[in-house]
């Protein structure tokens, strides 16, 4: 893990520079301690040497004052005068006794000696070191270094006095162990006296005995290297800084002092200085490591847990606070991630907002709709009850947004969001699909329900909106569709509830109700739409004629061109049913060209033939967005030699409202031409009277809706067809009304003073073979007039 | 002190005389007198009667007064202290061995000095005070002053052996042979080698 291995990291550096840095100074202490100790041994060597000089210097004065008092010894001095030869020998031995002296010697003034305590063996010779007797002569007494009979002594002379010198006593004192010793105590130097010339050349040491005879060894060949110069032994495991010293003897025999100082010894103190920063060291080390180790883990473990916590947030997981009481860094880092993790919680619910909900009127989306309405449903089919949903579509909205802005549009969707969820229960679901279309689901036990929410709805929308100023009515078409009465799945929901309410809007009703087989129909329309691009190419539209009868004269005016299509399997196909299509598919161009070619067509052929007649055709609202429509007119009905004014154009109101002005470009364009313009299916479009006006049409033509019912009995008809004709008749229109099935409703429409009239009572739809016997019929005989024949 | 120093001595005979007076000088080699040297004539081929003589060797401020005490053999000396410490008076000379032990005032009995010779005195709680008592077998003897002359008097007619004795010399000169006659009166230069 990689905090983890931070942590290792801190320490194994924490280690590495210790260890670096101690050793470094180990080493530094090593060398400096072994330099500092070289120096001091040689150092030491020097003093130890000065010591020794010096402490036989002392001692000689001692021995040479000690010997003086026993020379001035009344009972001595007496016994050498006077004494016989054993007398004096024995004084001698009771007197050397006294001060320890290991060698007495008398003299006579002459030189000669008179006794000795080396079994008279010098007797009656010359004193054999002159030399001191000489100096004795000139200074009264004399101290000396001498190699006497293989060991070194030191001598002292002095006059016996009488009290002038009567003879010379002379002692000699060996510098044995004892002496050594002292001195090694007081310089911590092995000392050795040495005599090369010797026949046992180490005399007497501090050392013992195996160390002598490898000193001895070692040493034996080397010359004196002479004053300060320290040379090195090494005498069994230890090794030796020694300095070779000659001492002054007064015989001139060459002894050396060899001093010498144990390097192991010296390095000791060091050793143990080292030994104590090695522990230190190690100490430190281990106390560093232990710091790191904890520093590390402090640093490493809310890092460790700033980790757990991305991971966290990293499955999405917002919902623990991180608060970590350190003020440092990582406290800091600990606050900006909790402040991000805030940050990101609050982003992410807003994405899954927008994901989920409509941005305008902050209520669930298609996705989140669909979500709900999948879970109800399978809830649903768990524990029983209906799912049903509701698809709204507002009528009129493009217009509202057209002429009251997008704003006022934006705010009219949020104010009836805002409606219809206060108007359902919580538990229901208010989603906008898109643009202005509306979705609700809820939960019923009984279908009748379905009717209730709806009527609720609409009820809610009847209230008018008044926004900025404005007031305005909003009407909605709803669908609804159940589960599991019309689908078993969401997705299927959701589109029968989509054709149900297309079904309400084409019925302009408030809501319909799914009805089973719609779907089927459906279906036939996607396969009629596939088939429709052929229907030309394979002959198989045709055209029907139904007249319209001016009602003043009963004489058949015009005849409306109505296209039906043989289909090879649906049989007979209704405009209604396969325009829309057409218009969906963009075929529609083609069919109204088709239309227009063979209508103008027949017509030229009835009045060549003599029957005054105006053909009619409808214009779908596309066909007002093809520019070379009029030019194309024209020429058909300048190839067939029909005057314009026998062709009427019907177009609905709302195809004019899809876009008003290009439209009125194309219609004024038209009505250039000498073509004739009616308003098809007048009353159902919501068209202004003040945009009425500004259309250059000649007609206008009742809705069939406002006719199919027209009796004495329905005053609300009779006051819209009667106000439409008169509405008409004021702008200088010709009024035609469609739809009239009986005879009551054509003594309305004549009572009224309607100018047409079109339907069932006077015919139906016919064949252009038929169309063309009929109208012969009907010229002949008029209409209206005859009506009582023929009823 | 082995240094060779020369003494002259001179002596002088008067012109006539029964009894003669000899004046001797005692020179260094270098012709300087040497002082404090004892000089006497011993004569020879005959003895001379032993006087009842005495002598003292006085000690004052630690110091033996004189320092040289020439004597005839067989004189007695007293040894007095003047002193008012004690000293202990001895001698490990051959001539005459003796020690007065530690006293004050006069001892009662002189030190009779019988054998001629050099008696080295010293005294053993005081190292540094010496004297010498010269004996000799003659009653011809003196002193040599500060100038290094000494006068015999009274010396009769004979044949003597002229000799001279002093501290630091370190071998007696030959003796002088002397004839002394009626009216002999002559110088003599001793050189002696200390």
């Amino acid at each position: 893990m990689q905090l983890r291995s931070f942590q290792a990291k801190l320490v194994y550096l924490t280690v590495a520079v210790l260890v670096l840095l101690q050793t470094a100074t180990l080493i530094a202490v090593h060398v400096a301690g072994e330099r500092t100790m070289r120096l001091g041994v040689t150092d030491e060597l020097r003093v130890g040497r000065g010591v020794l000089d010096r402490t036989l210097t002392v001692r000689g004065r001692q021995l040479s004052i000690a010997v003086s008092a026993l020379a001035s010894d009344f009972a001595f001095r007496e016994a050498i005068a006077l004494a016989d030869r054993p007398t004096i020998i024995s004084a001698l031995g009771n007197h050397a006794n006294r001060v320890h002296a290991e060698a007495v010697f008398v003299m006579g003034l002459d030189g000669i000696v008179v006794a000795d305590t080396l079994n008279e063996r010098y007797a009656g010779r010359p004193f054999p070191l002159p030399s001191l007797v000489r100096e004795a002569e000139r200074r009264g007494e004399s101290t000396a270094i001498v190699a006497f009979e293989g060991r070194p002594y030191q001598f002292v002379l002095v006059p016996i006095l009488g009290p002038r010198p009567i003879a010379w006593v002379c002692m000699g004192f060996t510098i044995d162990e004892t002496v050594l010793n002292d001195i090694r105590r007081l310089t911590s130097l092995d000392i050795s006296l040495w005599n090369p010339s010797g026949e046992n050349p180490l005399v007497v040491s501090t050392l013992r005995t195996n160390e002598r005879a490898e000193l001895v060894s070692q040493i034996g060949a080397r010359p004196p290297k002479g004053g300060d110069a320290v040379d090195t032994v090494s005498l069994g495991d230890d090794a030796f800084e020694v300095l070779i010293h000659p001492l002054p003897t007064a015989d001139g025999s060459p002894i050396q002092v060899v001093l010498q100082r144990s390097i192991e010894e010296a390095r000791r103190p060091y050793r143990r200085l080292e030994l104590q920063i090695f522990a230190l060291s190690t100490l430190a080390l281990i106390v560093a490591v232990i710091a790191a180790y904890f520093f590390a883990r402090g640093v490493s473990s809310p890092l460790q847990r700033l980790a757990q916590e991305a991971q966290k947030i990293e499955r999405g997981d917002y919902s623990t606070a991180l608060q970590m009481p350190q003020k440092d860094e990582i406290g800091k880092l600990a606050n900006a991630f909790d402040s991000m993790r805030t940050a990101i919680a609050e982003r992410e619910e807003q994405i899954r907002l927008q994901a989920t909900h409509d941005s305008l009127t902050g209520l669930p989306n298609r996705t989140l709709f669909f979500d709900r309405l999948s879970h109800a449903i399978a809830n649903a089919k768990r524990n029983g009850g209906l799912v049903g949903m509701i698809m709204m579509d507002l009528d009129r909205f493009k217009e509202i947004n057209d002429t009251l802005g997008h704003h006022f549009g934006d705010d009219l969707l949020i104010e009836i969001g805002r409606r219809l969820s206060q108007t359902l229960r919580a538990s229901d679901t208010v989603a906008r699909l898109g643009g202005d279309e509306f979705a609700v689901t809820f939960l019923a036990s009984d279908p009748s329900e379905a009717n209730n929410v709806a009527l609720r709805i609409a009820a809610t929308l009847e209230t008018p909106f008044l926004l900025g100023g404005v007031s305005i009515e909003v009407s909605g078409s709803m669908g609804i569709a159940l589960y599991p009465l019309h689908a078993e799945d969401a997705a299927t929901l959701m589109k029968r509830a989509d054709i149900a309410m297309y079904d309400a809007k084409k019925n302009h009703i408030s809501y319909a109700i799914y009805e089973q087989g719609r779907d089927e129909h459906s279906l036939r329309r996607l396969a009629i739409l596939s088939e429709l691009r052929h229907a030309i190419a394979r002959d198989e539209l045709d055209l029907h004629y139904q007249p319209k009868i001016d009602v003043g004269s009963g004489r058949a005016v015009h005849a409306e061109a109505l296209v039906r299509w043989r289909h090879p399997v649906h049989g007979n196909l209704s405009p209604d049913e396969f325009i829309p299509l057409a218009e969906q598919s963009g075929n529609i161009n083609v069919i109204t060209k088709w239309v227009l070619r063979k209508a103008i067509g027949h017509c030229g052929e009835w009045n060549a033939a003599g029957v005054e007649l105006t053909v009619a055709v409808n214009l779908s609202a596309l066909d007002l967005f093809d520019p070379e429509l009029p030019t194309y007119i024209s020429g058909l009905l300048s190839e067939v030699g029909l005057s314009p004014s026998k062709l009427v154009l019907e177009i609905t109101e709302s195809a004019v409202m899809k876009d008003p002005a290009y439209a009125l470009r194309i219609l004024r364009d038209l009505k250039s031409r000498g073509v004739t313009l009616a308003i098809d299916d007048y009353g159902t479009g919501y068209s202004s009277l003040a945009h009425l006006k500004r259309l250059p049409v000649d007609e206008l033509k009742i809705d069939k809706s406002f006719v199919l019912n027209l009796r004495n009995a329905s005053t609300d008809d009779i006051v819209i067809v009667r106000s439409t004709i008169e509405l008409g008749h004021n702008m200088g229109l010709r009024v035609i009304a469609e739809g009239v099935e009986t005879a009551e409703a054509w003594d309305i429409l004549k009572g009224l003073g309607c100018d047409m009239a079109q339907g069932y009572f006077i015919s139906r739809p016919l064949p252009a073979a038929e169309f063309r016997t009929w109208i012969t019929k009907a010229q002949n005989g008029g209409f209206g007039t005859s009506s009582t024949a023929r009823a | 002190m082995s240094r060779t120093i020369s003494l002259v001595l001179l002596l002088s005979l008067p012109a006539a005389a029964r009894a003669a007076t000899i004046t001797v000088d005692v020179r260094d080699a270098r012709g300087a007198g040497v002082a404090d040297a004892v000089v006497y004539a011993v004569p020879e081929g005959r003895e001379l009667p032993l006087g009842k003589k005495t002598a003292i060797m006085d000690q004052k401020n630690r110091t033996f007064v004189p320092h040289i005490l020439p004597i005839q053999t067989g004189t007695s000396v007293r040894f007095p202290n003047s002193d008012d410490i004690r000293h202990q008076v001895y001698s490990f000379s051959p001539a005459k061995v003796f020690q007065l032990p530690l006293y004050e005032g006069t001892p009662a009995n002189p030190v009779v000095f019988d054998r001629a010779g050099v008696v080295t005195l010293g005294c053993n709680i005081h190292d540094r005070m010496s004297a010498y008592i010269v004996i000799v077998d003659t009653p011809y003897f003196a002193t040599t002053t500060k100038k290094g002359r000494a006068q015999l008097p009274q010396i009769g007619a004979g044949k003597y052996a002229l000799r001279v004795w002093y501290p630091e010399m370190a071998n007696e000169p030959a003796p002088v042979p002397l004839m002394l006659g009626a009216s002999e009166n002559k110088g003599l230069v001793v050189t002696i080698r200390k």
